[in-house]
């Protein structure tokens, strides 16, 4: 599970690399990937992740360019083996179906954050976007509170 | 409420027989909402799409209810050593992954998955624990987890094997009721003992006339006694040493006994000859030669051989070195068994004076032959040799005072 969370982060450190020109991203998310791998439970991941989303994130480009959309999974990814990491010991004899629920589960969050990535493309952009941006407001106060409950 | 106890208290709550968060949910939420959000208010729609995918795993996930278990079928404990197979029963209720500490090592299993082979090992003799499954749950993407729950240990005590040597030529017998050995004491019975010289206390109705008058001396005629042998086994469980003499001050984890050692030597020859003996059906008893609480009395049958089977590995237990060794309260005119290494004169001189009191002893000796010196230590060989010659020296004194002695087990 631990060579799994490092399969994932192959490509968000070769995304961050080719959109860079200097060798830091890709230093820091080997030292952030190699923090998670030896500790799933720590905050390793949720560091890595937040680097990488926010380093995309102003990076130059169209906000759907290729490497955004390469590295939603990737980061969902990580999100997921890092969780299992942290409960499975090392050195687990992991059946297969153990991951079965997961892996479905992955694929339609997935599939849900690829219509929400559709949708993104579609809603117009500029300075005259006010109704767009209540809406945003609006589903974004759905939300929380929804997770908010869920807590 | 101080803040040591907030502490413990949260301490406690992430951990043990409970569904609680783990890591993942934390950062599912604050990362995926903290994306979400931090992206809507900078117009930043790739973090947005980063948040979307750690939310939505929050939102499509709920905190499991109920109460997983691991139960094992129940393991025979009297079994002998080998392998033994069980099966373990997970009863995941809402988890979704079962992680057991098998045996064979972990393995991360679906929760609600069939029975689990277990196979589970017993190499050596002696009490011990066969099984304990810890394990833990988790529920979707591992966001709670439910342990680790410690496995209820399930415990075994093996007895000593017996090894069934095949006795000689023996007269029919009511099997059961009349021991194949009679008791070497005098008695009533009928049977001729000895003829002897008289002695002050002899019955005047013992005289043999026929041999008195043949040789001038008034002589009597002794009897057996009405009863059967009586075995005693006596084991000598203050050392545990093996042929490595480099071993003897260092102890051995793992099992009971250092297997091929002097005391597991002991051991299983005395439950050997205490199966031997009991199905000639002689009476036989079993002494710790230091720790005379845990005698058996003198008995019979097969119930007889499990109580001295299960009162040795008792004795294995309380194994340790004692400054004295004692036979206290042997029958009269019981066959002494005496199984030691023989390392010290205490336990020779124990032997000769058993055999002055007028019993049979018969000295088997335990001591793994031939003893390997310390080859690290630079006067290892010579160490070792003057071992063995005191050794030799001792089984020599015992045998020329009457004792009959085995100098291999």
């Amino acid at each position: 599970m631990r060579l799994a969370i490092v399969l994932a982060a192959v490509p968000v450190a070769l995304i961050l690399h080719l959109e860079s020109d200097s060798i830091a991203p890709l230093i820091i998310v080997t030292v952030l990937t190699a923090i998670t791998a030896l500790m799933p439970g720590s905050a390793g991941a949720a560091l890595l992740i937040g680097y990488a989303a926010v380093a995309m994130a102003f990076a130059d480009g169209h906000p759907l360019r290729l490497g955004v959309l390469l590295m939603i999974p990737a980061l969902h990814l990580i999100h997921v083996t890092a969780a299992l990491a942290a409960v499975v010991p090392v050195k687990t004899r992991i059946e297969p179906a153990a991951l079965k629920a997961p892996a479905r589960r992955f694929a339609i969050v997935q599939a849900i954050s690829f219509a929400v990535a559709g949708i993104a493309a579609f809603v117009p952009s500029g300075p005259n976007i006010g109704l767009v941006e209540l809406l945003g407001l609006g589903a974004l106060t759905v939300v929380i509170a929804v997770v908010a409950l869920r807590i | 409420m101080s803040r040591a106890d907030k502490i413990r208290d949260a301490f406690a709550r992430s951990h043990g027989a409970h569904w609680h968060p783990t890591d993942a949910y934390s950062r599912a939420v604050w990362l995926g909402v903290g994306l979400v959000v931090g992206g809507l208010f900078l117009h930043q729609v790739e973090m947005v799409l980063f948040g979307v995918p750690l939310v939505l795993s929050v939102l499509l996930t709920s905190k499991p209810t109920g109460t997983p278990t691991v139960s094992v079928r129940p393991v025979p404990r009297g079994a002998g050593a080998g392998v033994v197979h069980t099966v373990a029963h997970v009863d995941g209720a809402d988890a979704e992954i079962a992680v057991i500490k098998l045996p064979g090592g972990p393995a991360a299993v679906p929760a609600h998955s069939p029975d689990l082979p277990v196979e589970i090992r017993r190499d050596a003799w002696g009490p011990g624990v066969d099984l304990r499954l810890d394990h833990l749950f988790a529920g979707p993407d591992g966001m709670h987890v439910y342990g680790p729950i410690v496995g209820t240990e399930h415990v075994r005590t093996i007895l000593p094997p017996v090894e069934h040597h095949p006795s000689g030529p023996l007269p029919p017998r009511p099997a059961g009721l009349v021991g194949i050995h009679r008791s070497p004491r005098a008695g009533d019975s009928t049977e001729l003992r000895d003829i002897r010289a008289f002695q002050p206390g002899d019955r005047l109705k013992r005289i043999d006339w026929r041999v008195t008058t043949r040789t001038g001396t008034v002589h009597v005629r002794e009897r057996h006694a009405e009863a059967d042998a009586e075995i005693v086994l006596a084991v000598d469980t203050r050392t545990d040493v093996g042929a490595n003499v480099a071993d003897w001050a260092s102890p051995y984890y793992g099992a009971t006994t250092r297997p091929g050692g002097s005391l597991d030597r002991a051991v299983r020859r005395a439950a050997s000859m205490a199966a031997g003996y009991l199905r000639q059906g002689d009476r036989v008893a079993l002494m710790d030669l230091s720790r005379p609480q845990l005698n058996v009395r003198s008995g019979v049958g097969r119930r007889h051989l499990m109580r001295i089977r299960t009162q040795l590995v008792v004795c294995v237990q309380a194994a340790g070195w004692a400054s004295r060794v004692a036979l206290r309260k042997l029958p009269h005119g019981s066959v002494v068994v005496l199984l030691s290494p023989f390392l010290d004169d205490e336990i020779a001189e124990l032997a000769v004076q058993t055999r002055k009191h007028g019993h049979v002893v018969l000295a088997i000796n335990t001591l793994p032959l031939p003893l390997r010196p310390d080859p690290e230590a630079p006067w290892g060989e010579v160490a070792a040799e003057m071992i063995a010659a005191e050794h030799r020296l001792r089984l020599k004194r015992m045998s020329r005072h009457g004792v009959a002695v085995t100098p291999e087990c």
